[in-house]
């Protein structure tokens, strides 16, 4: 008898739980209860040893930045993000084991990638793990050419650079173009696209060993094919050596670089003379970004450093990762990738995001720099 | 064609000096000092330090001024190689080869990462640099620098060579190398003469680090690897031990890199230099100038 009134008070309850049921159903997707309510884990695997390893507090701080900014505006979904960084020290097996760390570790979305061939043996690890990646800076053609469903790349791909550096090469009428290259997967798919675009007009494909100091070998095989344009498309350190034993070896032509080249260590390295009017192919850059001073500002005051080279990529990166997941309702993976699917006008620096169906963006957005007084500064939009 | 030869030879200069450190080492404690590598990075970074310490220099002070940072940082150097060998080496002597090689492995891990802890792992530029304008000489374009910094090389190689030949203390080496227990029995202190060796061939991986920053102008902390790696080559083709053959070792290495590049291009040079190796580590395991079998016997 004494049980009777607590009948619909049970029956509410029961109903209560249901109704959350159905609600973290539709709100929390395929999380379990575990995971449900904790915070949103963003997982960002960057270079922070090895030689690329100056590259990677730009994009996790960036990322940070998004991260602070969301959760003081409430998180996603009343939930709180939260970043965890790895180290893939821009090396495929140290990438597969920081991946794998990651995953286990309880990673909703990827959010991470600078070397391509870092990046690539981490597609299947957040694969089989349902995570979806938003790629911020490697852009190798192989990244996509794989077609999974889990990947998007919001910087521009190596087949969008190789045609803006063509586009460019055209424009200043040189007639024989050398590529060079460091062998690695972002570095020789650009260079290798790029002689498939410039035709006979490529004297040479040549090949370098990265960490180095000595290109004067390469550079003499390069100078022998008498080249009036040379493009490297690697990164930033052997760029700078590489555009400094150009002039030493007494080249005259023009010099251009693709964009893991594009960092003010560039012009320190090759020192001035021999940096100034170097060109190159980029996306933007805090440096010729239109109207981000606020943004640019709110980041130094929280490092004390000036942003870099794809920081503001991985902001992105992050800020687009929480569009997803709220419009998602939850961290679903297959949820999170429909949404990023049908992610249409997401003001982005790079300007209005929209997938293509290989999941790259429809414009690459590379424009041309040109270093001028020991920094680079946007020589032609090509638009 | 003698543009080939003087980017080999001017390469392989500094792998010879590089080497010879790796050799010594390995001739008197049968140790691959595999720190080696990371002692010549941290010889560019004393060497930029110190520069940085010395403050705006001009360029046409720039030579003499880095002639007495060489030094400086070779002191500093040589140091570190005798505290290294006290710290992570001596205690280790009897023990197994193996435990001895990791522990070479994990100073030269220690040394990459406890540099860039300090200096970051931002690149450094060196403030003065060696650029100079270039001479034709015989169809090659080489600087009036470039052929200081060989000279500086020689003349390091040189003075180490007779050290060793001519010298009670290079005797003393030598000994050791023979039969370390038999010196000690003749008076040879051999732990002062072992700490010694490692001081040259630290001072002379020094060297070529403070070499390397002024005339390429980038430092990491990742620079020795690679090096070392080349070196470590260079001294087994010239015959690990012997220190004319080290050097031999260091140009020809050079010289197999650039005429490889030449011949079959940039992604096959290693291919082409380290066949060109086993090739003829197969018929001469002993290296150029290896010590004959019989002497060690």
């Amino acid at each position: 008898m004494r049980a009777t009134p607590l009948k619909p008070l049970a029956a509410l309850a029961v109903l209560a739980l249901l109704l959350a049921g159905c609600g973290q159903g539709l709100l929390g997707g395929g999380d379990d209860a575990a995971t449900g309510d904790g915070p949103i884990v963003l997982g960002m695997l960057v270079p922070q040893s090895g030689g690329e390893a100056a590259i990677g507090p730009y994009m996790s701080n960036a990322a940070q930045l998004a991260i602070d900014e969301i959760n003081a505006k409430g998180g996603v979904l009343g939930r709180k993000l939260e970043l965890k960084t790895a180290d893939d020290a821009c090396d495929p097996q140290t990438a597969s084991a920081a991946a794998s760390k990651l995953v286990t570790e309880g990673v909703h979305v990827s959010v991470g990638g600078y070397c391509s061939g870092a990046t690539l043996p981490t597609l299947p690890i957040f694969g089989k793990a349902d995570i979806p990646m938003i790629i911020p800076a490697a852009n190798s053609q192989e990244l996509v050419d794989q077609k999974l469903k889990h990947v998007f790349l919001i910087n521009g791909t190596g087949s969008q650079q190789a045609a803006a550096a063509q586009k460019w090469i055209a424009k200043q009428g040189a007639k024989s173009v050398a590529l060079m290259h460091d062998n690695t997967s972002y570095s020789k798919d650009i260079a290798v696209r790029a002689q498939q675009l410039l035709g006979d007009q490529a004297v040479i494909v040549e090949a370098v060993t990265p960490e180095e100091s000595d290109y004067s070998a390469n550079i003499t095989n390069v100078l022998a094919k008498k080249p009036d344009f040379v493009y490297w498309t690697g990164y930033f350190q052997e760029g700078g050596l590489i555009a400094r034993q150009l002039r030493q070896a007494g080249y005259e032509g023009a010099v251009m670089v693709a964009d893991g080249a594009v960092s003010p260590k560039l012009a320190e390295i090759a020192g001035n003379e021999a940096a100034e009017g170097v060109y190159a192919t980029m996306t933007q850059t805090p440096e010729t970004l239109q109207g981000a001073e606020n943004w640019i500002a709110a980041y130094k005051k929280k490092y004390n450093a000036d942003p870099g080279p794809y920081s503001n990529q991985s902001y992105d990166a992050v800020r687009l990762a929480a569009e997803a997941i709220t419009k998602a309702g939850g961290t679903d993976g297959a949820k999170v990738v429909a949404a990023l699917e049908a992610v249409d006008g997401f003001p982005m620096f790079s300007g209005p995001l929209k997938f293509t169906p290989e999941h790259t963006l429809a414009n690459g957005g590379f424009q041309i720099l040109v270093v001028k007084d020991g920094a680079f500064t946007l020589q032609d939009s090509l638009q | 064609m003698t543009q080939l030869v003087w980017n080999g030879l001017f390469v392989g200069s500094f792998y010879a000096l590089v080497a010879l450190g790796y050799s010594m080492v390995y001739g008197i404690i049968k140790l691959l000092n595999f720190a080696h590598g990371d002692l010549y990075m941290l010889g560019a970074f004393t060497g930029f330090a110190v520069l940085g310490a010395v403050g705006g220099v001009s360029s046409s002070m720039a030579l003499p001024v880095l002639l007495a940072v060489l030094l400086a940082t070779m002191a500093v150097t040589g140091l570190a190689g005798v505290v290294l060998e006290r710290v992570a080496y001596r205690p280790l002597r009897g023990a197994p080869r193996l435990s001895l090689l990791i522990t070479a492995v994990g100073a030269s891990f220690a040394l990459e990462y406890g540099m860039r802890a300090a200096a970051g792992a931002d690149p450094r530029v060196y403030p003065v640099r060696l650029g100079g304008t270039p001479l034709e000489v015989l169809g090659a374009r080489l600087t009036l620098q470039q052929l200081v910094l060989v000279a500086v090389a020689v003349a390091l190689m040189a003075g180490l060579n007779l050290l060793v030949t001519r010298t009670r203390e290079g005797r003393a080496m030598r000994a050791i190398a023979l039969d370390p227990r038999t010196s000690a029995l003749m008076g040879v202190d051999v732990n002062a003469v072992i700490s010694r060796t490692f001081f040259l061939g630290s001072a002379l991986a020094g060297a070529a680090g403070v070499m390397a920053g002024a005339y390429y102008g980038k430092i990491d902390f990742l620079m020795g690897f690679l090096i070392g790696l080349k070196a470590f080559t260079a001294a087994v083709i010239g015959g690990i031990g012997n220190v004319p053959g080290t050097m031999l070792g260091g140009l020809l290495l050079g010289l197999l890199e650039s005429f490889g590049t030449f011949w079959l291009g940039g992604q096959w040079r290693d291919v082409f230099a380290f066949g060109v190796l086993i090739l003829f580590l197969t018929v001469r395991p002993t290296g150029l100038l290896g010590e004959r079998v019989t002497e060690r016997v």
